[in-house]
């Protein structure tokens, strides 16, 4: 029937309400991102190809290469290949290689990454059936704790025989440990772990 | 407290002589609704100091005035009292409007009383006076107050919500009636709500309460900030609260300032810090917490109009147990095994990586006006950004970038109108609109774990109570939502053609990598939902409540569209484009008791999801961390049905002894097996002793008992060693054994003056250092729940 003051002065309260709403949405869909469609993700820390390449101090001819290719990064399905036989007496050099074939050229994943955190990362080896020893070189990098890395080691190959190698990558150990050269951990998380099988010493 | 009231004049007689002190005035009371007369208003002359009574037509008269003011205070059962300035100027009539049902219209009240928002759903309020107690925790463990409610945890600072077996995305929060739009499908995503700002919660057992979704398939959690008083007055409050487990301390503290015109303003904050917790036999090491929260809001709260402008700011650093991580199966096997954190550091308040950094922004503004003879209209807007950080341990520099960074912006709109004009037969409908956007910034250098996505959400809703008789309430209700999610997601090729998208979606590729393809998804989804339900009052002791409800659940995005690694659980997670919704058709009825001593309430449930949505084992790939189990969220027919109870006995006038029980069970009923994740059968019982007289003294020991959970799915796998051939099992689906834990609790208040006291509680969790597990924790192959904690609160209300 009537407005009196409090009735208009809700009128304005409800105008300005109605005003701020208004701006509002549309300072909201001015922000409003573009429809160029989203960058792809420039994936960092991603595997693709680990090789394992051994030769023969003795013999550069003689080579043993242990691959795992993984084309979508440890996220995806890996394939494990074995070229060559180790020489039974032989001592072998270990050249490993951990890159992100992605990427073009590929991304040095062990020298740009691994190797600058040398600290927070370890190298474990193991091996089963197959009669190879392993000594970490005086050269390889300091890893977790007191140890030496496990990026330059050398193996020696003894009886004939045919077995699986087996390479893990532990990162942020709770304790390392390289008493043993093939290493051993406590705690930490395993960036890579990886099964070669048939490997053989001829 | 009195309202600011309209009076229309409806005739003004004026007389010449001004000293003749005989004129008369004549009041009409009626009902500010329908403006049907009410007979029998208790009308006090205050400056007379007389009193009269309305007749039966709501007249009264007042005779032998003289010109001058008049002031009078008008009460009717069922109505506020209402104070009145009338200005004589001869004979005078006044129709004075006054409130009927005011806890009805969910008006403002001086007591706090906790009002429900339903009528025939299972709903639970837990007031101030229980919150207040979890000051240092969360709302997850708030709501485990209530038979039925559990939570799902990670660790022991992120808790969600479990009703009736049911969590995450359907279960719906609202935060002062704006809907929490915080990444909620994520079983490791908290709640972004500060306990501290909230006044009352409320629990909505099933989907009951439409007008707030038709998607809530589990139940709704309504939590409100304190109700507005109009007077003018400033109050507030200061609590200071310290724990021993974890070397935590919480402060915060509320300040209002009301006036009687309905104006009215708060101010809260809340801060919150713990180092890491222990277990009894272990630290946790990582598990602190970094809370800051602040909520402020104004505006003004008139019976007939109002409108409230609201904002809320919570920022969680949230650590996460360094035992958890995992790069390999082979590392979760040994963390089963070993059955101690493989992290056991000394206690420090530091927070490294793995952890969140989740910042929660929420504004609101509402207005409402309330027509005579029509009801009440709201129109509300709210804007929400979610801002969630998620840092993992990355190579050097690296663990300052998060691995998760996401932005969630959503605007909703919102009008609701609510016809009252007959109280026996209310009517409810709205409209509401959503937009959201959600950004996934590619900086993280780690490929994104949902997309980016742009969300078109618009409800309508109607809902009807009708009051049968005296006796008989019913209730009913329709919804119906349109969702469009139009997603821009990145595939690589090899999955794009495993999930065989390459055959069913080739059309929605927009861009061509080299490894992999830009898409763009475009769902639209088509929700119906429904309630009808009844409330029967078998004597005034006891009632019964029925109720049936249908509810639809779009899938999450999580469920669409996940495509990655799960760190802590050591598994791939993979969602399904082809997923349809959700459909749930759930029947309850509750009957309660009440006699002077003893309470009873008895909730039971079945609730039938069709194609409901969860995550299974399904494969098995190699990679470079060695083999990996592959889990895929898979849709199936799941069945639930449980039971709860509370129950209080007064044995006497000091001692009082609780029950509160619940009991679940859930089965995927195509592959007969039993659901994950369900919580086992609890039983709690306290006894309480009180003293009013003592400062308001009581003491209350607690004894909480959980049983093992031996219905589960069996989802271990074996795990093929293939350096010396050997098969193991992983078990990741063994349930803990039961535990028993007793808690303790008093408080007392020592009064200063009329306004001020100060509220002491001491309390004493898990009583014994018992150590246990916990199902229902994400985190349990890692390490022991929470040992002994004392706890000490102040609370300074002045």
């Amino acid at each position: 029937m009537k407005t009196n003051a409090l009735n208009s002065k809700l009128m304005k309260t409800s105008k300005f309400f109605m005003i701020a709403l208004f701006s509002l949405s549309l300072i909201t869909s001015c922000s409003d991102d573009d429809d160029n469609g989203p960058a792809p993700v420039l994936e960092e820390e991603l595997i693709t190809n680990v090789t394992l390449t051994f030769v023969n101090d003795a013999d550069p001819t003689d080579i043993v290469v242990l691959a795992s290719v993984a084309p979508d990064g440890q996220d995806g399905t890996s394939t494990q290949s074995i070229t060559g036989a180790f020489t039974a007496g032989a001592s072998y050099s270990l050249g490993l290689s951990l890159t992100n074939a992605l990427e073009n050229p590929a991304d040095d994943v062990l020298n740009d990454d691994v190797i600058p955190a040398a600290d927070e990362h370890f190298f474990v080896y193991a091996v089963n059936g197959i009669n190879l020893a392993v000594s970490r070189d005086s050269d390889d990098i300091g890893g977790s704790g007191d140890t030496r890395l496990g990026v330059n080691t050398t193996w020696v190959a003894g009886n004939a025989s045919t077995g699986n190698v087996q390479i893990i990558l532990v990162h942020e150990p709770e304790n390392a440990d390289d008493s043993n050269a093939f290493g051993s951990v406590t705690g930490g998380s395993e960036d890579l772990n990886i099964t070669f099988t048939g490997v053989e010493i001829e | 407290m009195k309202h600011n009231v309209l009076i229309v004049v409806l005739c003004v007689f004026s007389m010449v002589h001004s000293q003749n002190c005989k004129y008369t005035f004549i009041g009409e009371v009626v009902d500010f609704h329908d403006g049907t007369p009410m007979s029998g208003a208790t009308v006090h002359i205050e400056t007379l100091n007389r009193y009269t009574t309305g007749d039966i037509n709501g007249k009264f008269s007042i005779k032998n005035l003289c010109n001058g003011k008049l002031t009078l205070v008008i009460s009717h059962v069922g109505c506020e009292t209402k104070r009145v300035d009338i200005e004589i100027i001869g004979d005078t009539f006044k129709t004075i409007n006054m409130e009927h049902h005011l806890e009805e219209l969910e008006e403002v009240s001086l007591v706090n009383k906790g009002s429900k928002t339903t009528r025939t759903a299972q709903e639970t309020v837990l007031k101030e006076a229980v919150l207040q107690r979890y000051s240092h925790l969360s709302l997850g463990d708030a709501l485990k107050e209530v038979p039925g409610i559990s939570s799902l945890n990670t660790g022991s600072t992120i808790v969600k919500p479990i009703i009736n077996g049911l969590h995450s995305s359907r279960i719906l929060i609202l935060n002062n009636s704006v809907r929490l739009q915080d990444q909620e499908w994520g079983v490791e995503h908290a709640p972004n709500i500060d306990i501290n700002s909230a006044n009352q919660v409320s629990v909505i057992k099933g989907s009951g309460a439409l007008a707030y979704g038709g998607d809530a398939i589990g139940g709704v959690v309504v939590v409100t900030p304190g109700k507005v008083i109009r007077k003018d007055t400033l109050y507030g409050k200061t609590r200071v609260g310290g724990q021993t487990n974890g070397r935590g301390y919480t402060i915060t503290s509320t300040l209002n300032k009301n006036y009687k015109s309905g104006w009215f303003a708060q101010l809260q904050g809340a801060y919150k810090k713990n180092g890491d917790f222990e277990a009894s036999e272990h630290n946790l090491t990582n598990t602190g917490l970094n809370s800051k929260g602040i909520t402020t809001r104004f505006g003004k709260n008139t019976f007939k109009s109002g409108f409230e402008v609201y904002y809320s700011f919570l920022d969680n650093e949230i650590g996460i147990l360094a035992a958890t991580r995992v790069g390999s199966v082979f590392d979760l096997q040994r963390a089963i095994n070993s059955g101690q954190p493989i992290v056991n550091d000394p206690f420090s308040y530091t927070i490294n990586a793995p952890k969140q950094d989740v910042k929660h922004h929420l504004g609101k503004l509402n207005y409402f006006k309330r027509f005579q003879n029509f009801g009440k209209v709201t129109l509300q807007y709210d804007y929400q950004n979610n801002k969630r950080l998620e840092f993992d341990v990355r190579i050097g520099d690296r663990r300052s970038i998060p691995a998760i960074d996401l932005t969630l912006q959503t605007h909703t709109v919102l009008a609701d109108v609510n016809l009252d004009v007959n109280l026996d037969r209310k009517i409810n409908f709205g409209i509401l609109a959503r937009y959201q956007d959600n950004f996934a910034n590619p900086e993280t250098g780690v490929r994104r774990l949902i997309p980016d996505y742009e969300k078109y959400d618009v409800g309508l809703y109607a809902t009807t109570e009708w009051r049968i008789n005296s006796n008989f309430t019913a209730d009913a209700g329709v919804r119906y939502d349109f969702n469009r999610i139009d997603a821009k997601k990145f595939y690589r090729r090899s999955r794009w053609e495993e999930r065989g998208y390459d055959v069913d979606f080739a059309d929605i590729i927009i861009d061509t990598l080299p490894t992999q393809f830009l898409t763009n998804p475009v769902f639209d989804y088509h929700n119906f939902s429904a309630s009808i339900g009844g409330k029967l009052y078998l004597n005034d002791k006891s009632y019964i409540i029925g109720n049936y409800a249908l509810s639809s659940r779009p899938p999450n995005p999580s469920e669409l569209f996940s495509d990655g690694l799960h760190h802590s659980a050591a598994r791939f997670e993979l969602g399904d484009l082809r997923f349809d919704q959700e459909v749930s058709n759930r029947i309850s009825a509750s009957y309660n008791y009440t006699a002077s001593k003893f309470k009873v309430l008895t909730e039971v449930f079945y609730n039938a999801i069709q194609d409901y949505i969860y995550l299974r084992p399904f494969d098995f790939i190699s990679t470079l961390r060695g083999p990996f189990p592959f889990w895929e969220y898979q849709q199936t027919n799941a069945q639930l049905f449980g039971i709860d109870l509370n129950a209080t006995y007064t044995i006497t006038d000091n001692w009082q002894w609780q029950n509160k029980s619940a009991f679940i069970k859930g089965r995927d009923v195509n592959d007969d097996i039993p659901l994950i994740d369900i919580p086992p059968f609890q039983t709690t019982n306290q006894i309480r002793y009180t003293h009013k007289t003592w400062h308001r003294f009581s003491a209350s020991l607690k004894s909480e008992w959980v049983f093992e959970q031996n219905e589960f799915p069996d989802f271990n796998f074996e795990l093929d060693n293939q350096l010396n051939g050997q098969n193991t099992t992983v078990d990741i689906s063994t349930p803990p054994p039961a535990y028993h834990l007793m808690h303790f609790s008093t408080e007392a208040t020592f009064p200063f003056n009329e306004k001020t006291n100060l509220n002491v509680t001491l309390g004493i969790n898990n009583l014994l250092d018992t150590s246990y597990r916990n199902y229902l924790n994400q985190l349990r192959f890692f390490s022991d729940e929470l040992g002994r904690n004392i706890t000490l609160q102040l609370q300074f209300n002045y």
